[in-house]
């Protein structure tokens, strides 16, 4: 005890010190701090207010007084909302083409700049420039549209997943981690008896998981959170991803555009419904975050700030 | 909103050049000519206004679906069954979401994969797609339709029909037509404070201001007049309706060219002294304190809150938020609250009517035309959407199912159905569950189907509104664009707009005096303002004398 007193005794004596040494610093710190606070509270406010009308009572959201806490407890929203045959479908149909584009993305992706990080491949920088081609000059809507329909691939799920397959940004970023594995350890793998395809899936994939994470997670996110392909590729309710289902719900909120129109036709969907389907639809992409947020700060820095 | 218009535009700029490509491959080869006979598998060898239609073999017509989200699309819905038991026609519905139906149907019909029949479409949003060649100038096929022909000739619906006419004098969309005009947007206006300020129901405008004044006397930390409907046009509603009873509409309903009946020619309506009548009226309301200046900027729910909490008084209102909306709000903030719909104010340009009895309307795909069962189609669009049994069918449904007889005969909604909140304990309801007084289908017609569902209150309200004459600019002589003048006309709108929009709120809120009202008509000037005149005036002179 008293050993131990007295380490803390000499740590507390130790320490004028080194703030004396680093005062500017921490007036840095603590600008740092109020600043990286005051954008939490701003990105969490309205995040945190939807989630409290999602469970508050009509009434209470329309007077204006739902803040961050529910007013008026009510669960009716949720039930109506999770009773919804539709809403189910939707859910479903996002969850199926979120998880067979991500897949289809992923492979892609990873295929094309492993190889793009080859520099003995001759017609690499050709390769290279088409892809980033895309990036600059994009096709118009109705080129697109006439290509997917002529495909036959309208109101399939790869209507959605192919045209997005390959990102270009994320195809870069990948493609300067894998230029920066040691080439050693390929050559050694080489001699080892390894062909290409097993350098790519025994020693280069399990040293890439977290640039691996990273990309699955922006590519599920952005999957997830993407209407407009749905939207203008499928013809039937039953194909619409929540996204979809959740603009109508919102978009249509304003009856502006649809002045004139049959009286039943003026859309009023309650606040507290717009609430509950917003938290639906957000909070399972927001579950996976925690879990591949170690990889995500690696992911991206070893691609961008060693390219 | 900027950002959707450009989108628009270029979605539209490149459905042009799509189908400017594809018309040079196929060579433009088939002539309009009016022999359909064979186009006729299915259709009815006779039939008139009267005649229930069946078509003699089972038919599938593609059509675009705006799928409403308080009603989704159900396939097992009453309404089809009964609609292909009665026609033998069943609808392959293309389900579009309502928020992105205008950007969907510009996709498709200017990529050429636009189904058959396309709804929904509110004039002038169909020229866009004239220059293309996409769809059909259906004025060229109306004596296949004789319940649209006698409703037209009976209802006296020429002049507004004119004025969807283009250059080429043929019109691209099937209008739904009211017989008598409905006017449903007014102001709502606190009651119970009227009376305890003792204070009558204002008739006119400057009347309204008395009252306005009253309340702000008695209540000086209130604004009396708040307003919603601004989102995406400011003053959306309100300047509507204020401009029409000056005899120059804003808002939702602005047009660069308004009629001026009097004197007989059209004058630019943002630059007019109706305009900059009512313009000045709306300044007095917020110098003084009457108008809450976040009336343009506010979104509805803010509008609705300050009401609630009786932060205002006076709101723009329809038959409908009238009833969801502000006085479920204001039964749990303010019992004691009344509100009520006032008949809509009267204005210097006298007693009138502003509303136009077009409605919406179907446009037909070229592609259509080629079909072997285009005469068919065209009696069943006929019978659904014109014919007197049609619009019953589809607004009321089934007898005995739906609706039942009253006892003067007249259809009333059944007992165990809801709809528009009449029958709030009913199990069931005639949209969701049945698929009837669906908007695609349903709109328009006798007043009496029109009012079916009009609760007595809104009854009375039409009443009064309902029997004032229809203002003479709804109907304006025909001026249509050619196609090269509408593209020029299209640049020179978009600048114009948005400073006329963006100066009459300064105007308004009193960022700009109105003694620069004269400085402000020359900066239109400089935007094209005479030259864009020129060319209505141009296209009104050409139109009367091709026309007469």
């Amino acid at each position: 005890m008293v050993t131990i007193d007295s380490g803390l005794k000499d740590l507390r004596a130790a320490r004028p010190r080194r703030i004396r040494l680093s005062k500017g610093y921490r007036v840095f710190q603590v600008v740092n701090g109020i600043v990286l606070t005051a954008v939490v509270v701003l990105t969490l406010y309205p995040f945190i207010n939807i989630v409290a009308r999602s469970f508050s009572e009509e009434a209470y959201i329309i007077a204006g007084k739902v803040n961050l806490v529910p007013r008026g407890f009510d669960l009716r929203a949720y039930r109506l909302v999770l009773n919804d045959e539709l809403f189910w479908t939707s859910y479903r149909n996002t969850v199926v083409y979120t998880f067979v584009s991500t897949l289809i993305a992923i492979t892609l992706t990873t295929c094309f700049a492993y190889v793009l990080a080859k520099k003995h491949l001759k017609g690499r920088n050709a390769l290279i420039g088409i892809a980033v081609f895309t990036l600059v000059f994009q096709p118009g809507l109705i080129p697109n549209y006439v290509l997917v329909t002529s495909l036959g691939l309208k109101n399939t799920i790869w209507a959605v997943a192919l045209p997005n397959a390959i990102n270009v940004f994320n195809l870069l970023v990948m493609k300067t981690f894998f230029e920066n594995l040691p080439v050693e350890l390929e050559e050694a793998a080489a001699v080892d008896g390894l062909n290409t395809y097993g350098i790519l899936l025994r020693i280069v994939l399990p040293l890439s998981k977290a640039v691996i994470a990273t990309m699955v997670l922006f590519y599920a996110v952005t999957f997830w959170n993407s209407w407009f392909g749905a939207f203008l590729y499928m013809d039937r309710l039953d194909l619409f991803p929540v996204t979809v289902y959740l603009r109508n719900l919102l978009a249509g909120a304003t009856g502006a555009d649809f002045m004139g129109s049959a009286p039943g036709d003026v859309v009023q969907s309650a606040a507290t419904i717009q609430a509950v389907t917003i938290v639906l639809t957000v909070v399972p992409i927001l579950a996976v975050y925690p879990f591949v947020q170690r990889f995500f700060v690696t992911g991206v820095l070893l691609g961008a700030v060693k390219g | 909103m900027f950002h959707r218009s450009r989108y628009r535009t270029a979605v539209v700029a490149a459905g042009v050049l799509a189908l400017a490509l594809g018309a040079c491959g196929s060579g433009g080869g088939s002539s309009n000519g009016q022999d359909l006979s064979g186009n006729r598998v299915g259709a009815m060898s006779s039939y008139n206004v009267g005649d229930q239609f069946k078509a003699t073999e089972a038919l599938s017509f593609s059509m675009l679906y705006n799928n409403h989200p308080n009603y989704p699309l159900k396939n097992d819905w009453l309404f089809w069954s009964e609609l292909t038991k009665r026609t033998n026609v069943s609808i392959q519905q293309v389900a579009v979401p309502l928020s992105d139906y205008n950007q969907k149907r510009s996709v498709l019909v200017s990529a050429g994969d636009a189904p058959f029949i396309i709804p929904k479409t509110y004039h002038p949003d169909e020229n866009a797609f004239i220059s293309s060649g996409a769809i059909l100038p259906v004025s060229d096929y109306i004596d296949l339709m004789p319940n649209f022909k006698d409703k037209m000739t009976k209802w006296n619906m020429k002049p507004e029909i004119d004025t969807l006419r283009a250059a080429d004098g043929k019109f691209y969309l099937l209008p739904g037509m009211h017989e008598r005009p409905w006017q449903d947007y007014s102001l709502a206006i606190r009651t119970d404070i009227m009376d305890q300020l003792k204070l009558s129901v204002p008739k006119t405008w400057d009347e309204l201001y008395t009252v306005l004044k009253a309340m702000k006397t008695a209540y000086p930390t209130v604004y009396p007049l708040s307003d919603r409907f601004s989102k995406p046009t400011p003053g959306g509603n309100l300047f509507n309706i204020l401009g029409s009873s000056y005899g120059a509409p804003g808002g939702w309903g602005y047009n660069h060219a308004t009629w001026d009946a009097d004197a007989k020619k059209y004058f630019y309506t943002g630059a007019g002294e109706k305009y900059k009548a009512w313009v000045t009226y709306l300044n007095k309301l917020v110098t003084e304190g009457l108008l809450d200046p976040e009336s343009f900027t506010q979104d509805d729910d803010a509008a609705r809150q300050k009401l609630a909490n009786g932060k205002s008084f006076v709101i723009s209102t329809n038959a409908q938020t009238l009833v969801n909306d502000y006085r479920p709000d204001l039964a749990k903030t303010i019992p004691a609250a009344k509100m009520v719909k006032i008949p809509l104010p009267i204005g210097p340009a006298g007693e009138v009517n502003p509303s136009s009895r077009l409605e919406n309307g179907i446009m037909i795909s070229k592609k259509a035309r080629e079909s072997k069962n285009f005469v068919a189609m065209m009696q069943f669009i006929d019978w659904l959407w014109y014919s007197d049994a049609g619009q019953e069918f589809a607004k009321l449904g089934i007898e005995g199912v739906t609706n039942k007889k009253d006892s003067s005969g007249k259809p009333v909604l059944a007992d165990d159905v809801n709809v528009v909140g009449l029958h709030p304990n009913a199990s069931k309801h005639l949209q969701k569950d049945f698929g009837f007084y669906n908007g695609v289908f349903a709109y328009g017609g006798k007043p009496e189907l029109v009012q079916a569902f009009f609760s007595p209150e809104e009854q009375a309200y039409q009443a009064v509104v309902g029997v004032r004459k229809p203002a003479p600019w709804v109907t304006p002589p025909p001026a249509p664009f050619t196609d090269e003048e509408r593209e020029q006309a299209a640049l020179w709108e978009t600048g114009l707009k948005d400073y006329v929009f963006q100066q009459t709120l300064k105007f308004i809120l009193g960022q700009r005096p109105l003694s620069e009202w004269d400085a402000y008509v020359k900066e239109l000037e400089s935007k094209n303002m005479t030259k864009y005149m020129d060319l209505v005036n141009k296209a009104y002179d050409r139109y009367k004398q091709a026309n007469g």
